[in-house]
């Protein structure tokens, strides 16, 4: 399975929607997510890839507050507004692991 | 309708437990926040808390009671001890049969409980200590607190996370201000820095790994913190005719729910509980000089708070002297409340403000004045102490000079 399956697969639990619906362009602000679904996100994807992603609850909120004003949110300094700057972040996240 | 008044003030604090220690370190802005020594700390990438540092229980339980109390009954039984003390309490029959005793925690024994989870479950310990239900429920400490003290009046534990402390002592306020009861001990008491409790608290990606800086634009979260505060509370008449010290009058008392984000404060439920205490205080918004916060100092709390007090006090809030204990305290939980009100009424007591602690930078979201850094003397009649919990639920205390 992709990386991106799975990302997509895991938000769509979180946030209680059917997975089709989810694309890598879909933004998270755009699906109701909240700042608590974002963190409980993180919590699914660390503890599937057995990563450590670097988002705080502030950064969360930052980046749901930030709306459809093209806010990016970040986890560390990379991107995390669209299901796809998740799967990018896992996808880097687990290359490190893996070259380690 | 008793006029209700604070005489006694105990407190175990991570920056000291005297009521002077205390208080000298709020207005010296001396923060209690440091390197966690008191647990392992590699498995965490928390590695600081506003720790109780000076906190020897064998020097107030001998080896047989101290086996019965967890750390956070211990805190409210000392805590519990050095308010009577303060308040030249007499503990008569009249008392010992009738006052209320009201303990605010947001968890339980947590120490307790994580030391016998690790026991059980990552060294197979085959049995649990006998005493562990004892000292971990969440009753304990208030139970700790009536069996020390010989009090067998109305006694129970509220929990409502960060706002247990004030809801304990709004309650209990109420009863004294109705005649329900003739006397009260009331406080607050929270002891759960343990692995488990710091890795829980970690999930939630709200900690700091600076410090807490209330209102701050660089704030980074919030620090855990631990600790107890309890109060005599007893009708003013009976406190001047007995001539006991008397720090400040309790006022009012307004507490709201929010129904709406489990985490984030909702700026209307907050607003709401400030203004019912108002009220309740038949107190103007205008004439309130001082609000002790709740600030954690993350970026949601302190931005929603400020909302909050400008709705509560409209035009008032610019002329509002506003400032967070936090960042000298951290955030004990259950135990804040109690020890925030500590903080009003000492501020009420002596004139002085205590500062925001590690304030470095406005925030165009906080655009109060926060006292930062430094404590002013100001003349103060009516001071506020607010806090707002996880689940939603709001508590707010409103205070008058004695």
């Amino acid at each position: 399975m992709a990386i991106i399956d799975d990302v997509r697969s895991i938000i769509a639990k979180s946030l209680n929607i059917p997975v089709e619906r989810l694309t890598p362009d879909t933004r998270l602000d755009e699906l109701g997510a909240e700042s608590l679904d974002v963190i409980e996100i993180v919590f699914g994807l660390e503890e599937k890839f057995d990563i450590t992603i670097p988002l705080k609850a502030d950064e969360a909120t930052r980046l749901l507050e930030a709306g459809g004003k093209g806010g990016t949110g970040s986890a560390g300094d990379l991107p995390f507004a669209t299901v796809g700057d998740v799967a990018d972040i896992v996808q880097k996240l687990v290359a490190a692991k893996v070259a380690q | 309708m008793n006029r209700v008044v604070v005489t006694g003030i105990g407190v175990v604090s991570p920056i000291g437990s005297t009521r002077e220690k205390f208080w000298s370190g709020l207005v010296e802005a001396r923060s209690g926040i440091g390197p966690i020594v008191n647990i392992p700390t590699e498995r965490l990438n928390t590695k600081i808390a506003a720790e109780v540092r000076d906190f020897d229980a064998s020097q107030h339980f001998d080896a047989k009671r101290q086996g019965m109390l967890d750390r956070f009954s211990q805190f409210a039984v000392v805590a519990a001890r050095a308010a009577v003390k303060d308040a030249q309490l007499e503990i008569g029959e009249e008392i010992a049969l009738q006052a209320a005793t009201i303990v605010g925690n947001g968890a339980g024994g947590m120490n307790t409980l994580d030391d016998s989870f690790y026991r059980l479950y990552a060294q197979n310990a085959t049995r649990a200590h006998p005493l562990s239900i004892l000292r971990l429920m969440a009753n304990a400490a208030c139970s700790q607190v009536s069996m020390d003290l010989g009090l067998k009046g109305p006694t129970f534990t509220i929990a409502s996370a960060c706002s247990s402390g004030t809801h304990a002592i709004g309650q209990a306020f109420q009863m004294v201000r109705s005649g329900q009861a003739p006397l009260a001990l009331a406080g607050g008491t929270e002891a759960c820095i343990t692995v488990g409790a710091i890795k829980a608290w970690e999930a939630l990606r709200v900690l700091s790994t600076d410090t807490c800086r209330p209102f701050s634009k660089t704030r980074t979260g919030l620090v855990l913190g631990e600790g107890a505060a309890m109060f005599v509370l007893e009708p003013r008449d009976r406190a001047v005719a007995r001539g006991a010290p008397i720090y400040a009058e309790l006022l009012g008392f307004g507490m709201t729910a929010d129904a709406n984000d489990i985490t984030a404060i909702d700026p209307d439920g907050a607003a709401r509980a400030m203004r019912a205490a108002l009220i309740d205080a038949r107190v103007n918004a205008e004439d309130i000089a001082y609000v002790n916060a709740h600030g954690t100092g993350t970026a949601l709390n302190d931005k929603g708070e400020t909302v909050a007090l400008r709705k509560a006090f409209g035009d008032s809030a610019e002329r509002l002297a506003v400032s967070s204990s936090k960042g000298v305290l951290g955030h004990s939980l259950g135990a804040a409340g109690a020890l925030e009100l500590a903080a009003t009424a000492l501020a009420l007591h002596h004139q002085t403000i205590p500062p925001t602690a590690n304030y470095q930078e406005p925030d165009p979201d906080c655009d109060l004045d926060y006292v930062p850094n430094t404590a002013r003397n100001a003349p103060i009649e009516h001071a506020m102490s607010s806090s707002f919990a996880f689940g939603g639920l709001n508590a707010v205390l409103v205070l008058g000079r004695a």
